[in-house]
């Protein structure tokens, strides 16, 4: 290859772009090693072309060859003279490939020009050509007919009034009841106080709130009832056992102790202090205390004989609260209200 | 059967002043069939999966035909299919030796289309780590050169100074290969606390390191006898097959984009020594690669003193779009020019994204090398075309 001189000596690359309906460009970028200038040529080319023009670079710049390669493998582009395009040096030049190309990849969909045939105008009668754009409706299509067709056929035969599926139960095993959660996912709320609060203008979100606080107020207040109601049927002088137990009921139902069972409560400790500094166990009177002590400690309180209990360090392992030391700040009987207390705000919570 | 009594005297090899004088017996007509030699693709010395096909006349090439395309991954149409922000993860994976420099120069055609004013710490960062780059990439060509002619040595110094500026990297980006620490309009974030005194150490070391390299390498006679005046280049074949960066200018042309065509801002540094070859040898070929290393050391430590305070990135809206057009930038990348050529339609990922790698040019380039080389100078002659065969399938 005799090489000539050239200005733009240095070739940098070659490459080509897909131009959308203008086609292919083809750039080369040229550059001066000697001024530092930098020239870029492109050439367009039809998209049904693909170079039937395009002469081959290789003669004057020996990096065309692979630039140009590789223009052919993503473009299709081809360039005639190119060393690769006989079909002795390469046999798979053979196919057309435009993996680059971003719109049409299937040369087919850009035949050559040739003489196309329009259908004959439709002219008014002035001579003027209609222009027509068909539209939906213009004429039933296979899709529009489909669906005519259907809808005569759904007005023919109705469908027959099928019973809604009964759901599916899970195969294999009894039904059997669920535990029930201990709070509702829902929570009831008071729907007159709802509605008075929607009337008032509050936003959906408060009254429903304030309703559902209601609610709970007004569950308190009938547990309440129903408890000293009871208490007052009962007889004072055997009441520590069955106190102790409707305590527990009430806790583990979630309800409140009410007043009057405190007022008990409050009373059975003074006997069960009295009866730890003599210096016996409580039995079976103090079970109810062990019980609630040892359910607070369950929760992670530090107070009271629960946690004691669980210590192990105990006189009395079941009357935990007997053995308190008297050296503590709170009395037992402080402590017991106190724990009292306690228990309401947790019943509060468990509402 | 020819004639074995004439006598005839051929300098086998094209470099000056070498006397090694070659008696061959007969008067040329004997006939021999060549032979087709595959080397590659899974061949240590070919740097990855390049496959050359030699056609061998005795122990003379007489066409070599590289086979590319076994690590084609369509990183260009990739391309169009991600955005600016991944595209950076995306090119510093086609020259995994440089990826930082990849990064730069998508993160520059961005921003010239985007007519973005990037801060100016943030530039002179990127600077600091593209030579730190452009360092780690010839630390691993002085390794595997010496290497593939035999000298195991120079590979432990060089993954020695390579392993001391991947942990000063990862210190900043994260990365050690693909460091992904470019966004458009700056960088992800500042340097660390203490990087540049780390940084400043390190060029104390390599300083003293690059003085045994030269005598390990540069000094040595069998290094002198494998690679001088093997596999000569002309400057016109060079610059014809657009062949750059130490290749090209091993043969005499101190072409070099940070001097001639000054991007971030190489432009105002006091000054960048281009070094050059004489005759465009192996030999030349691995004097200009080791003396950039050089350079670039100087550049870094020229950088210490001048990366100023302030930003390192500036506000980005949540789509980065470049607006309707075409640009080509170009960056001197340690392999050579890379170029982008960023076609934009306006959305938020490329139109088309041209991806001018050194590697493809230097590597088109080497048949017109092997033609007539010995075969145990091919090594000597590919170890020299410093590529890297992701960067010159794509």
């Amino acid at each position: 290859v005799t090489s000539p001189i050239l200005a733009y000596d240095f070739f940098d690359c070659l490459f080509g772009i897909d131009a959308r309906e203008e086609g292919f460009d083809v750039v080369a970028v040229l550059y001066s090693t000697s001024t530092g200038n930098r020239m870029m040529p492109a050439h367009a080319l039809p998209r049904w072309a693909r170079g039937a023009d395009l002469p081959d670079l290789t003669g004057v710049y020996r990096g065309a060859d692979w630039h140009e390669r590789e223009t052919w493998d993503m473009f299709g582009i081809e360039f005639t003279d190119h060393p690769a395009s006989s079909p002795a040096s390469s046999p798979r030049r053979t196919s057309r490939a435009s993996r680059c190309a971003r719109t049409s990849t299937s040369p087919r969909a850009w035949p050559s020009p040739g003489p196309v045939v329009k259908e004959p105008a439709e002219l008014d009668e002035d001579g003027n050509v209609i222009e027509r754009v068909p539209r939906i409706g213009d004429a039933p299509g296979p899709y529009e007919l489909d669906k005519a067709m259907a809808e005569q056929a759904k007005l023919a035969n109705p469908a027959p009034e099928t019973p809604r599926p009964r759901p599916r139960r899970s195969r294999g095993r009894s039904p059997s009841p669920r535990p029930r959660a201990r709070t509702s996912p829902r929570p009831s709320i008071d729907q007159a106080t709802y509605d008075a609060l929607i009337a008032e203008g509050k936003s959906e979100r408060i009254a429903r709130s304030k309703a559902k606080a209601a609610f709970v107020k007004k569950q308190r207040q009938q547990a309440a009832d129903d408890a000293s109601d009871q208490a007052a049927e009962t007889e004072s002088g055997q009441a520590v056992e069955q106190d102790a137990e409707r305590a527990e009921v009430a806790e583990d139902s979630g309800q409140v102790l009410s007043g009057d069972v405190e007022q008990q409560a409050e009373e059975a400790e003074t006997q069960a202090t009295e009866a730890a500094e003599a210096g016996r166990g409580a039995g079976g009177v103090r079970a109810a205390g062990g019980r609630r002590g040892a359910g607070r400690g369950r929760r992670g309180s530090v107070r009271g004989g629960g946690v004691r209990d669980r210590q192990g360090g105990d006189q009395a392992p079941r009357g935990g609260r007997g053995a308190r030391p008297q050296g503590r700040g709170a009395g037992p009987i402080d402590a017991e209200q106190d724990d009292d207390a306690s228990d309401q705000r947790e019943g509060e919570e468990d509402a | 059967v020819s004639d074995l009594t004439t006598r005839e005297t051929v300098m086998p090899g094209t470099a000056p002043g070498e006397d090694l004088l070659l008696e061959v017996t007969g008067d040329g007509d004997f006939q021999t069939a060549d032979m087709q030699l595959s080397i590659g693709p899974a061949h240590p010395a070919t740097h990855g999966v390049l496959r050359i096909i030699v056609e061998l006349d005795g122990e003379r090439i007489v066409k070599a035909t590289p086979v590319i395309g076994y690590m084609h991954r369509g990183f260009e149409k990739l391309a169009e299919h991600r955005d600016y922000r991944q595209i950076m993860a995306l090119v510093n994976r086609h020259d995994w030796l440089s990826g930082f420099c990849n990064e730069v120069g998508v993160a520059l055609a961005v921003e010239k289309m985007m007519e973005m004013e990037v801060p100016e710490r943030a530039e002179w960062i990127r600077m600091l780590i593209f030579e730190w780059n452009r360092i780690l990439n010839h630390l691993m060509f002085v390794g595997s050169f010496a290497l593939e002619l035999g000298a195991i040595t120079p590979m432990f110094h060089a993954f020695r100074e390579r392993e001391d500026i991947q942990y000063l990297l990862e210190s900043a980006t994260g990365g050690r290969l693909h460091f992904t620490y470019n966004q458009v309009g700056g960088l992800k974030q500042d340097l660390p606390k203490g990087f540049l005194a780390e940084s400043r150490r390190l060029v104390d070391v390599l300083r003293k390191r690059l003085v045994d390299y030269d005598d390990l390498v540069l000094g040595n006679e069998i290094f002198h006898a494998r690679t001088k005046g093997v596999g000569a280049l002309p400057q016109d074949v060079a610059t014809s097959f657009g062949v750059s960066g130490p290749i090209l200018q091993a043969t005499g042309i101190p072409e070099d984009s940070r001097v001639t065509e000054p991007y971030l801002r190489y432009g105002e540094l006091d000054s960048i020594e281009v070094p050059v070859g004489e005759n465009g040898d192996s030999y030349d070929r691995f004097y200009c690669l080791l003396n950039r290393i050089r350079v670039s050391v100087d550049i870094i430590d020229e950088i210490h003193d001048r990366i100023p305070a302030g930003p390192v990135n500036v506000r980005l809206p949540k789509v980065v779009k470049a607006p309707e057009g075409a640009t080509y930038v170009r960056t001197e990348n340690p392999l050579g020019q890379l170029g982008y050529y960023l076609v934009s339609d306006g959305k938020k990922t490329p139109w088309r994204l041209k991806m001018r790698t050194p590697s493809f040019s230097n590597v088109a380039m080497v048949p017109y090398l092997l033609d007539g080389v010995l075969l145990p100078d091919l090594i000597a002659v590919l170890g020299s075309v410093f590529f890297v065969v992701g960067d010159v399938d794509r």
